[in-house]
């Protein structure tokens, strides 16, 4: 700590720290339009000038250390001068566009100009005259406004480690650009958006849609992925136009992925349900609510009566609420008597949560955002957190900048992959020989604490079958060298501080509950904690969901018996998902759909699995309800309502509880204050069952291929997510389509060759299970042999090809390529 | 009592002055105006109806909806709707004045760095209902043509709200260019 004095204000601060960062802590405004926190200072924009007493000349704040006794000026008559002069110079060729700019009200130039008072120019200069980059889709790029401040290029590069953007051009005529003056093509996280002190780079869905003072600002959590970032949305009578990120706003303290920023409109989508629906012969017909509920609770009762309560089912939503979905397991359980109750996260992190309490023994694990921070080594298996957790992934890297060390396994070139210090580029699906092999090593060398660890239940039988992992026996599994696989466990092992993240998709068939259990075998043998396995949940309410008690229990069926296996279930009860979508082997889910008696969707939009059910009925989406989300590290936020609901839509929780009513059940609920007090209650009790110290033990997996490849089938087929998208709901979304509106396939240059495929074209996906046709992108990111293609979009029907078997290591398939005339 | 007072009270001296007062305007010009019948020509300036200004060379509004009229306007009675067009220009889809509720500021008309909208000394509009009062773009562009036609509204503007354009080089609508104005 060292003594200084700002305006005469005496200040401890901490060694180290810039001018600028000092009197930001302490609340001191130092004017500054290049400075940012995630970024290394830059001095390019010399607004920041300070007065140090004794010094000769002034200093930029941003880029000054503090010192010792500095007495420094941050508002004297001079400073204010050279200020005056600064923002005079920026004028000479900054077009005087407020009207027409999108900035304007809330631009940090704007905002210094008022408030510096320089009316007019002592100089004329040129000025810029570049044409506006408008061929991008989501990002506009206005030059001319631009001050060079270079923050969007260093944002872009530094911090989201994308690069995209750089300053093009020297002196006068310089602008921001992707290189070579292509169109921008990058992660359209739209941090850069943010960052800009002008209206340079805009977003092209808000452009010129509102002026920001006609904005009502109002604070949600994102419905993507399960990071739960807040969001600042902008609202203008009723209807949300643009959202972005407000600095030290929830988690993600201002920064936000595309889908957080752009992908909100899916709530707008044309497709929204605004009555509920019943089914006549073919043919939907719009109901009241009364009728339709009426309609369901007889059919429902009847169907009970009939063939006992167990005959019915519900599917739960990653995507409501926690009150909606409490309201679900307790119509289902208290109200139906049923038990079974499932949701899509079967396939995802469910598995995660058995792996915990195997391995650990305990009932959950919450993934820590910051927990990449500080560590020495970090393993990323067969995933991409930039990808699926986007702001999490921001961490990784942030890590890596930092000094650790990133291990990347992963079968596919990727963000990560390209930042990595090593990458093990294995054959998709194999990670689990990977981890054995690891071990292989680690116990082979003696890296870990065999008194320790040795006696941990399951010990031997991890030693006897990991014994066979040779680096050598890997490396023909994995493709990868030995030597590879003998650095990557010497260099794990040997860290003080490791951590594995591996996120558990339901969208993603390369990884298993399997591969979880085999990272926590290592970690365990190597001593951690369970806090050094990362499964952050998929979605925004994943963790909520499971935990508002959407799973299987007292004997109630899973989503295996219930939707893969007809004659099972006679009536099922859909609520915010679209099991025809999102999970695997699709046409066996639709044959047990056809089967029921009776099946009812609760959604926000019309969906595949709708269209074949008796009775639709809409639901109010994010933004029209209030409710809780919990997020992967288990911290409960509130969502509100900030605009009026779709059409006669109403909260899901709302609907099941008049359902409820309509059948004479009582679910006890009045009031939303009432459901989430109890929904609370009920979470924070299963919280404190599932407490106590990990009672660690060790469950080996061996590596069991998936469906091989054979004479016909000769490709690997990996899902895997996009970017822009997360689950399918997002693909309703019109700015997200913009950048990605449909499936496609990426092949290997060299396969696509083989196959006379070029980009764009047509091509014809056979598996066992049935064919799709998808668009080629021919890439070098995915190696030969494999193909890949996201299933969040419905007209895709990838899920039709994909299979699910009793495998806990993967669920990839063998799929045959065919070129379309 | 004094003999003073007594004598006024006698002959109701304080009454008969009264009356005499109302005599005496009996004889003096009227002042009341015989409103409707009778109209008074408005001053130069003043403050009625609005109306947006129709560029003559376009035709078309002359606003470009930068909503500093609807953000400085006290009751909040304007309304102002943007989009982008096929050239990627911005254009007002919908201007609105909720006139009933105007307090006649003229701060919108201040405020507008283009002198695109104005007050017509049109001061006479009754409606028998609110829809009739709430005037969309296409009636206050109308409002122009009516109230300010020919060399009217120029002069008006010339004369009482010079537009901050002129004054500080703010770029014309429709141009993305400003050239600075050099300092005298
Ligand atoms: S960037 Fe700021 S100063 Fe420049 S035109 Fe836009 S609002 Fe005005
Ligand atoms: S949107 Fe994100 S990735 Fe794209 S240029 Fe901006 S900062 Fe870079
Ligand atoms: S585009 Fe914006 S952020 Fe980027 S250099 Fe220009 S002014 Fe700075
Ligand atoms: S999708 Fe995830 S990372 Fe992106 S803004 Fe939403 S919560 Fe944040
Ligand atoms: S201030 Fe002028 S240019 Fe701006 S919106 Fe109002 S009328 Fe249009
Ligand atoms: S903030 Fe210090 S030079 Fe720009």
């Amino acid at each position: 700590m060292i003594e200084i004095t700002i305006d005469d204000r005496k200040l401890s601060v901490e060694k180290g720290i810039t001018i600028l960062e000092a009197a930001r802590r302490n609340g001191i405004k130092i004017p500054n339009l290049c400075f940012d926190k995630r970024l290394r200072p830059y001095g390019g924009c010399r607004m920041c000038v300070v007065e140090i007493e004794g010094g000769r000349k002034l200093a930029s704040a941003c880029g000054h250390p503090a010192r010792e006794g500095m007495v420094i000026k941050t508002n004297s008559p001079r400073v204010r001068r050279v200020r005056q002069s600064v923002l005079e110079f920026l004028l000479v060729h900054h077009p005087l566009d407020c009207p027409e700019c999108d900035k304007a009200g809330e631009c940090a130039l704007q905002d210094l100009v008022f408030e510096y008072g320089v009316p007019e120019t002592r100089f004329t200069g040129e000025r810029k005259h570049a044409q506006p980059d408008v061929r991008g889709p989501l990002i506009e790029l206005i030059s001319n406004r631009c001050i060079l401040c270079a923050k969007c290029v260093r944002i872009c590069s530094q911090y989201q480690g994308r690069g995209a953007l750089g300053l093009i051009g020297r002196g006068f005529p310089t602008v921001v650009q992707p290189a070579f003056g292509e169109v921008l093509e990058c992660d359209y996280c739209g941090q850069c958006i943010d960052i800009c002190p002008t209206g340079a780079l805009i977003s092209k869905p808000y452009k010129y849609k509102a002026r920001p003072w006609f904005l009502e600002e109002k604070e949600n959590i994102c419905s993507f992925c399960g990071v739960g970032c807040t969001l600042t949305l902008g609202i203008r009578e009723g209807r949300i136009l643009r959202s972005k990120g407000r600095e030290g706003a929830g988690i993600n303290d201002g920064n936000l992925c595309g889908r957080g920023r752009f992908g909100f409109d899916y709530i707008y989508s044309e497709n929204r349900l605004r009555t509920p629906l019943i089914k006549e012969g073919d043919e939907f017909r719009d109901a009241s609510w009364e009728e339709a509920l009426t309609y369901v609770a007889r059919s429902l009762s009847s169907i009970r009566d009939a063939h006992g309560p167990n005959s019915i089912g519900a599917i739960g939503s990653p995507r409501c609420t926690v009150e909606d979905n409490y309201m679900l397991a307790k119509f289902m359980r208290a109200g139906l008597g049923s038990g079974n109750i499932a949701s899509s996260e079967a396939f995802g992190y469910a598995g995660a949560l058995r792996a915990f309490s195997l391995s650990f023994g305990i009932g959950s694990n919450p993934a820590d955002l910051a927990s990449p921070l500080g560590r020495d080594v970090i393993l990323v298996l067969e995933s991409d957190p930039t990808i699926t957790h986007p702001v999490f992934g921001l961490n990784i890297l942030r890590a890596k900048r930092e000094g650790s060390r990133l291990l990347v396994a992963d079968y596919r070139e990727t963000k990560l992959t390209r930042h990595s210090n090593t990458w093990l580029q294995l054959r998709p699906g194999t990670l689990v020989a990977l981890l054995n092999g690891m071990m292989n090593v680690i116990m082979d060398r003696g890296l870990f604490d065999r008194d320790r660890v040795s006696g941990i239940r399951g010990f031997s039988s991890l030693e006897a079958v990991v014994k066979e992992y040779t680096p050598a026996m890997v490396s023909e599994i994995t493709g990868l060298t030995g030597e590879a696989v003998t650095d990557a466990a010497v260099t794990f092992a040997n860290a003080p501080r490791r951590l594995v993240i591996m996120p558990l998709a339901v969208s993603e068939n390369n990884k298993g509950p399997g591969s979880a259990l085999a990272a926590a075998n290592l970690l365990i043998l190597l001593g951690e904690e369970p806090s050094s396995l990362q499964v952050p949940a998929e979605y925004c309410n994943t963790y909520g969901m499971l935990e508002a008690g959407i799973m299987p229990r007292g004997g109630g069926m899973d989503v295996f018996d219930m939707l893969y296996k007809p004659g099972h279930l006679r009536a099922l009860y859909i609520m915010g998902e679209d099991p025809l979508v999102s999970m695997p082997d699709s046409r066996k889910i639709k044959n047990t759909l056809r089967s029921l008696d009776f099946l009812v969707v609760q959604d926000i939009v019309m969906t595949e699995a709708a269209e074949l059910a008796n009775v639709v009925l809409p639901a109010s989406s994010w933004g029209e309800k209030e409710g809780h989300f919990i997020n992967a590290g288990g911290l409960r936020q509130r969502i509100r309502k900030v605009v009026e609901a779709t059409g006669k839509s109403q909260p899901d929780w709302q609907i099941l509880r008049n359902l409820g009513l309509a059948m004479g059940i009582n679910l006890g609920a009045k009031s939303f204050q009432d459901i989430t007090k109890e929904a609370d209650d009920f979470i924070a009790g299963g919280r404190r069952e599932a407490e106590g110290a990990p009672r660690p033990a060790f469950h080996p997996v061996a590596y069991e291929p998936e469906e091989p490849c054979d004479s016909e089938f000769t490709y690997t087929l990996v899902t895997r997510d996009v970017l822009q998208h997360s689950g399918n709901m997002s693909t309703r979304s019109e700015a997200l389509k913009l950048v990605q509106a449909e499936a496609f396939l990426e092949i290997n240059e060299k396969d696509a060759e083989r196959h006379a495929i070029s980009d764009e074209s047509h091509i014809k996906i056979t598996s066992r299970r049935g064919a799709v046709y998808l668009r080629a992108k021919v890439t070098d990111a995915v190696p030969e042999g494999v193909v890949s293609t996201p299933v969040h979009f419905p007209s895709g029907g990838i899920n039709e090809l994909t299979h699910f078997s009793g495998n806990t290591c993967s669920r990839l398939d063998a799929v045959k390529i065919e070129r379309v005339k | 009592m004094t003999a003073n007072e007594f004598i006024k009270k006698v002959f109701f001296i304080e009454i008969l002055k009264g009356l005499a007062l109302t005599l005496r305007h009996f004889f003096t010009p009227s002042v009341t105006r015989q409103y409707p019948t009778e109209k008074r020509e408005p001053f130069p300036g003043s403050r009625g109806l609005h109306a947006l200004v129709r560029d003559p060379e376009t035709g078309r509004e002359k606003c470009v909806g930068c909503g500093l009229c609807a953000a400085m306007c006290p009751s909040q009675c304007i309304h102002i709707y943007t989009s982008e067009d096929d050239d990627h220009k911005k254009v007002v889809d919908r201007y609105e004045v909720e006139v009933l509720r105007c307090v006649y500021c003229a701060f919108c008309v201040e405020a507008c760095p283009y002198g695109a909208i104005v007050l017509t000394d049109h001061f006479e509009y009754s409606g028998y209902s609110r829809e009739e009062l709430y005037y969309t773009k296409d009636r206050l562009l109308h409002n122009w043509d009516k109230y300010m036609a020919n060399s009217k509204g120029r002069e008006y503007l010339e004369k009482f709200w010079r537009p901050k354009s002129e004054d500080f080089g703010v770029p014309a609508a429709g141009h993305h260019q400003a050239e600075g104005k050099k300092a005298t």
